[in-house]
């Protein structure tokens, strides 16, 4: 074996096209992409064993604060004109029926669907992005206007569900059926089950599952009869009242706050309301996990900003007080707190 | 004689107790019983000679089998003597066999062809008695009701998943599905053929609930006769040789032998199309089956027609909705592009901002943002209007101050010609590269927000640029003003659909320019389009779902000197020691 096989393989290639990402060199990236089948590797090998680790990678980088949200953006980028590279240079001839692939309203990350589209395109379907954050309305009339066979739809946020399940509904009604991916339905779908809709863990299982109508219509119903004692509607009324609630807490409780800029404040309220909307899409799936996940994640977050943990267990106590009505929501906080790391000073 | 001859019969002595007199009082304790005197008197002119027990319990609805200790049956009634021929006096009840009254387990049973219901209620002396009842009527009737009943509840199905799918085939494929199981084992919808060709969709019946689809296409001379017959309107009434001329069509394949019907789907004058269904297993098709397919090919009929008409205003709305939407920018020599657009109505998918670039003979490029007042449809024309002037306008003025006013002038024509008081905000520039990679933008201002430079020291500048609305007076004041982007810097423009977004904790406030300034901030090494994308996300993220106006990005940025930039990021700060990074960029 020669020299080129070492660089005919994706996880070798892997440093290198990191490097790349670091670097910013998007003429690089593709080079190193296109190079790579050149030499005889599966376009969807370059895509799922070079980009889509890459890109797991860069939002670590961001959550361990290593990364600006502008490096992330300007590397997620350069992803994406290497996604267009690779599926410029197959160019696959599409012979299947046409499947939608789109970020529910309010998700933006939207290179990992942009990977499940073009590995569906690679298997000969005739795949249509509709990019990041598409709103219901605009995929509904989409849905209307061209015979879609299915719709894939991605979900990188638990927080999203509620809205995702709306979308899911909008897709339904107009009888094409759906399948999901991404974070935001659980390392194992399990909140996809809840809301009654086929789940793929990676591209090539969407793109099994979508070769396979049968499965794709026969999932079991939503299960979400506990929404009848309207603790999530009450949530969201009631959410810019325990926002205002929790910030004013956080200004008597935590001295420092008060001489925070205009910036920290909107990036306190938007924490704040971050923490609100998963404790909202906990109570819409019924599973405490969803929040004492999110708890952990967001204890990373601000411990590799150096933000201690304290300031979350404060609003959480706020908020289960506020809540003392809602017994639902007051046991997902309990459990949200005792997920916290032990609290420091 | 039946039941209700007897249903006013008296007891007459009152020496049967009646539940009224042996029942506790109603009343409360503390509250003094009425007395007897109270309650209206007994009849007494009737029934003074006590009848026969066994000639009132004779014209009982339920007949009685009285039976001893030992089990054997000493009286049967005449009722249950009709109901229970086996039943014989003197012998053991279990001998005669009758499946509801041998193991003391009451309930209802079928016997002889009638449905019956029987208790069991003990009498003195271990003896017991059964009583029966003769529930065949009844059942039958809850049975008629309970199939109406499913009918409604599946017609209702039907129409609420036809209501929705407005694409045609979809429409289509949802029509046969629904059919299966409830109307057939294979269902196929045959449409009315266009340009010679009739479209089918075929449900089948699988092992589980979902039925599988499949659908094709057949010349219209190839048609079945019953279905071509169909298509004209007429329902072909027990055709035999159906099944087979479908056969032979391909559209039923191995159903020799079943049970078919073809039944028009009621279009606009003639009809959309027919629905073929066939079943093997429940046999022939009875009045109420063939009543309820009608019912169901008139809904799944409307729905079809809908998604007819509906496809095809969509495809003219389709073709001016294109030719509305705003054109990415003509790539050009040192300049990347970056641009979003969001409308305030997301199902139309075109609005009142615009923007888009032409390029110059000269090498240069003339670019523009622009808000038209008002919403929708209406303002999404007005830019169409303004985008084709100014393609038609650059080719004759390629100074952005004397370009603006020529756009002026054109649009108050326009909107004196219309009499609509219509205006709008625009910046328009051209951009020249130039020999070190960076960029001359000469800009013009027809009142609408100013551009933001990011430049390369991370710093955010906004561009001092004014002038009055275009199209409202003969001769506006334009502000004209000219900006250097070294190489990497980047130039914004943007409507305020992202300024006055409506978000934060109520939802009420607006976004403002300072946020985003400050969320531009550490952004200048961005590629243009990723900036544009993330103005248009921040934006989004503040208004959490509410609603929103237009919203417009169009980011320009100067790529350097050579045609292909090599790195977007000179120096992206290294983990180990960003500070210092920056300052060698800066």
């Amino acid at each position: 074996m020669s020299t080129a096989t070492a660089a005919a393989d994706p996880t070798d290639a892997y440093v290198g096209y990191l490097d790349c990402l670091a670097d910013a060199d998007e003429y690089g990236a593709i080079d190193l992409a296109t190079g790579l089948l050149d030499a005889g590797v599966p376009a969807e090998r370059v895509l799922l064993d070079l980009v889509a680790p890459a890109q797991v990678e860069v939002g670590e980088r961001w959550a361990r604060n290593e990364w600006s949200v502008a490096q992330e953006h300007a590397a997620t980028h350069i992803s994406e004109q290497v996604v267009a590279a690779v599926a410029a240079h197959a160019n696959p001839r599409p012979t299947g029926g046409r499947v939608v692939v789109a970020c529910m309203d309010g998700e933006w990350h939207a290179l990992p669907p942009r990977l499940v589209a073009e590995v569906l395109r690679l298997r000969g379907w005739q795949v249509t992005f509709l990019g990041a954050s598409v709103p219901a309305a605009h995929l509904v009339s989409y849905l209307h206007r061209y015979d879609a066979h299915a719709v894939a739809l991605a979900c990188a946020l638990p927080m999203r569900l509620p809205y995702a399940h709306r979308m899911i509904e909008a897709c339904r009604r107009s009888d094409v059926p759906v399948v999901v991916g991404g974070r935001g339905f659980g390392v194992d779908g399990r909140w996809a089950a809840r809301l009654g809709v086929a789940w793929a863990p990676d591209a090539p299982s969407a793109a099994e599952l979508i070769a396979d109508e049968r499965a794709l219509r026969g999932v079991p119903s939503a299960r979400l009869a506990h929404l009848a004692d309207d603790e999530y509607a009450s949530l969201v009324r009631r959410r810019g009242e325990l926002i205002d609630g929790a910030l004013a807490d956080v200004l008597e409780r935590v001295p420092s706050a008060r001489g925070y800029t205009a910036t920290q404040l909107d990036s306190t309220v938007s924490d704040l309301g971050h923490i609100v909307d998963f404790l909202a899409a906990a109570v819409y799936v019924d599973d405490a996990s969803l929040f004492t996940e999110f708890v952990e994640w967001l204890s990373g977050i601000l411990l590799s900003r150096e933000v201690p943990a304290g300031a979350v267990a404060h609003s959480l106590e706020h908020f289960s007080v506020a809540l003392r009505d809602f017994p639902r929501a007051g046991r997902v906080l309990a459990l949200g707190c005792a997920a916290l790391p032990a609290a420091g000073p | 004689m039946t039941a209700s001859d007897v249903r006013d019969w008296d007891p007459g002595d009152g020496r049967h107790s009646t539940p009224s007199t042996t029942r506790p009082p109603a009343w409360s304790a503390d509250l003094p019983p009425h007395p007897t005197a109270d309650l209206p008197p007994v009849p007494s002119d009737r029934g003074s000679a006590a009848p026969d027990l066994f000639e009132v319990v004779e014209h009982f609805r339920e007949g009685l089998v009285v039976c001893d200790a030992t089990g054997v049956v000493r009286h049967v009634s005449p009722v249950a003597e009709r109901l229970l021929p086996g039943v014989t006096p003197g012998e053991l009840l279990s001998a005669a066999g009758v499946p509801g009254l041998s193991d003391g387990n009451a309930g209802g049973f079928s016997y002889r062809g009638r449905r019956l219901t029987a208790r069991q209620v003990p009498l003195s002396g271990a003896r017991c008695c059964w009583y029966v009842e003769d529930v065949t009527d009844s059942v039958g009737r809850a049975d008629a009701l309970l199939a109406e009943r499913a009918r409604s509840a599946f017609l209702a199905v039907v129409g609420d998943k036809l209501g929705n799918p407005l694409h045609p085939d979809r429409a289509a494929a949802a029509v046969v599905r629904l059919a299966v199981p409830t109307l057939a084992e294979v269902a196929v919808l045959v449409l009315a053929p266009r340009a010679g060709r009739a479209r089918w969709w075929r449900a089948s019946r699988a092992d589980d609930e979902t039925p599988m689809v499949d659908s094709g296409a057949l010349a219209a001379a190839e048609l079945p006769a019953a279905v071509a017959d169909g298509l004209t309107g007429i329902e072909p009434h027990a055709v035999d040789w159906l099944v087979e001329q479908a056969i032979d069509a391909g559209l039923l394949p191995g159903l020799a032998g079943s049970a078919a019907r073809v039944v028009p789907l009621p279009g606009r004058d003639a009809p959309v199309g027919v629905l073929l269904v066939a079943r093997r297993a429940t046999g022939w098709y009875d009045e109420a089956d063939v009543e309820l397919i009608r019912a169901f090919t008139a809904r799944a009929g409307a729905a079809l027609t809908t998604a007819l008409l509906y496809r095809d205003q969509a495809e003219v709305a389709d073709t001016l909705q294109a030719s509305l939407l705003p054109v990415e920018p003509a790539e050009a020599a040192g300049v990347q592009w970056g641009t979003a657009y969001r409308p305030a109505q997301a199902g139309l998918r075109i609005g009142g901002d615009f923007y888009g670039s032409h390029r110059l003979a000269d090498g240069g490029s003339v670019f523009f943002l622009g808000d038209v007042s008002g919403k929708g449809v209406e303002a999404a024309v007005l830019t169409g209007q303004l985008r084709q002037c100014l393609q038609a306008l650059h080719r004759l003025e390629s100074h952005p101050g004397r370009l603006l006013r020529l756009l002026n002038d054109a649009l108050l024509e326009t909107t004196q010609a219309h009499g609509q008081g219509r205006f709008a905000t625009i910046v328009l520039g051209v951009a020249r590269p130039q020999r070190d990679g960076g960029l001359t933008l000469t800009l013009a201002g027809g009142g609408h927000l100013p551009p933001l430079v990011l430049r390369a020291s991370g710093e955010v500048e906004s561009v001092p640029l004014r002038g009055m609305l275009i199209g409202v007076v003969p001769d506006p004041r334009v502000g004209e003003v000219t900006v250097r982007l070294a190489p990497g810097e980047t130039c914004l423009l943007y409507s305020d659909g992202v300024t006055e977004a409506r978000g934060g904790r109520r939802g009420d406030e607006q976004f403002g320019t300072e946020r985003l300034v400050t969320a531009l901030s550490g952004c200048q090494r961005m590629p243009a389009p990723a900036l544009a994308e993330r103005v248009e996300q921040i934006t989004c993220d503040w208004l959490a779902h509410g609603d929103h106006d237009d919203i417009a990005v169009l980011a320009l940025r100067a790529t350097g000197p050579s045609g292909r930039e090599s790195r977007h990021l000179h120096s992206v700060p290294t983990p180990a020691d960003p500070d210092q990074q920056e300052e060698t960029d800066a």
